[in-house]
């Protein structure tokens, strides 16, 4: 019996030690699979951008994009995030919302700006979108609901514009799961926290669309495809629960509510 | 990994036919079976239950073969499991899941490899024992 147990132990250590001898290859590089993946989101997310793009009106004037880019250099520079490769667009589009798109585009609407009642709630939702970037949360969506042959067929450019439209249409008003859902939200917390920013208003910002998303649920896209808010708001709370952090300044608020202005203005 | 031994008697022809078989059930099914392991062993256990009554040697070979797909199945079943939640979950492939599946697919090898010389060698009326296997068949498989 001993020596079949020391016989059996042996087998599995020798598996074990295959296994572990075979990682230290790096075959992600061996079979170029990270820069052929990289390269298919690449390309659809140019290709989703460039929809949007033309279907909407960009934001280019340097006093909006300025200051919701300085949310992003201060989040992804606590969180060693490199900005670089973060494209941020910002649409004119009442609705409220915000979503990622393959190929770290990060798309942001007016709307969602003007509905924030301060920086913080804004920081919440940029970071939550950056996580399901930084996660790699948007091709697995894209993945399991629009199938990796359909991917496959719009990056190389065979896709029409219907299948294109309909992915489009699931990655920015549709949910992830609730999992990659709640994962999002408490690696928003753990960006606004290294950026010293409190995550409280992010959770008072998801309890209070959640409460006007019955009166106007179809401007309220950021909410109604984010479904359990109150329950997530309230893992927030549960998550942050005995922290402090540093109150914003009046000049804070005061730069939030010149930068809402010029939002309203269409400046 | 495998050793050619006496056995306690020596078997007839009929006898060697239906050991050999026993491994090439588990062949053939591994071949109808991919992707999904489990089918082998499926078929490696009716062969089993189906010789249980046979004669020593017999049953001695069938144990061997529902033994040795056994002993796959728990390592067979994580790929599997790992491949299924690359696909549907927001794990992702790795070099780590790589040099697994390719783990996999030598220890894989070495079994069908070795299954066919068994087969191979039982129909010639040899007793031959797997390492690990060859001692666990003997500790079940009572004269």
């Amino acid at each position: 019996m001993k020596k079949i147990l020391l016989e059996l132990v042996l087998t599995i250590a020798v598996i074990v030690a295959v296994w572990f001898g075979l990682s230290q290859v790096d075959w992600m590089k061996l079979f170029n699979i990270r820069q052929t993946t990289q390269n298919t989101e690449e390309k659809i997310g140019d290709l989703f951008w460039k929809m949007l793009k033309n279907s909407e009106t960009e934001i280019t004037s340097d006093s909006i994009v300025a200051p919701i880019d300085s949310i992003l250099i201060r989040i992804c520079k606590a969180n060693s995030i490199d900005r670089k490769k973060i494209k941020l667009h910002l649409l004119r589009k009442d609705e409220i919302n915000a979503f990622a798109l393959p190929g770290n585009h990060l798309v942001v609407y007016s709307g969602l700006i003007t509905s924030c009642e301060n920086e913080a709630e804004l920081c919440g939702v940029i970071g939550h979108e950056l996580a399901h970037i930084e996660k790699n949360h948007v091709m697995n969506k894209l993945v399991k609901e629009i199938g990796l042959s359909v991917l496959i067929s719009i990056s190389t450019g065979n896709g029409n514009s219907e299948a294109i439209k309909s992915a489009l249409k699931q990655i920015s008003s549709s949910a992830y799961d609730r999992k990659l859902e709640t994962e999002a939200d408490l690696t928003a917390v753990d960006y606004l926290e290294k950026a010293g920013i409190d995550p409280e208003p992010f959770a008072n910002f998801l309890y209070r669309l959640a409460d006007q998303s019955k009166n106007l649920p179809s401007q309220i896209y950021w909410i109604s495809s984010h479904p359990e808010s109150k329950e997530r708001a309230e893992k927030i709370i549960e998550r942050i629960k005995g922290n402090s952090f540093p109150k914003p300044e009046g000049k804070d608020s005061l730069r939030f509510e010149r930068l809402k202005e010029k939002v309203n203005k269409g400046l | 990994m495998i050793t050619t031994l006496k056995f306690q008697y020596e078997p007839d022809e009929h006898e060697a036919e239906k050991a050999s078989n026993s491994y090439v059930m588990s062949m053939v099914a591994i071949m109808g079976g991919l992707p999904m392991p489990v089918i082998n062993l499926i078929a490696t256990f009716f062969f089993y239950l189906g010789n249980r009554k046979g004669t020593f040697y017999v049953r001695w070979h069938c144990t061997q073969a529902l033994l040795s797909q056994l002993f796959l199945i728990p390592f067979n079943s994580a790929g599997f499991w790992w491949t299924i939640s690359i696909i549907f979950t927001p794990e992702t492939i790795s070099s780590k899941y790589i040099a697994y599946m390719i783990t996999l697919f030598i220890f894989n090898l070495i079994e069908f490899v070795a299954t066919i010389y068994t087969a191979i060698v039982t129909r010639k009326g040899q007793h031959v024992e797997w390492w690990v296997i060859g001692g666990l068949t003997n500790l079940i498989c009572k004269a």
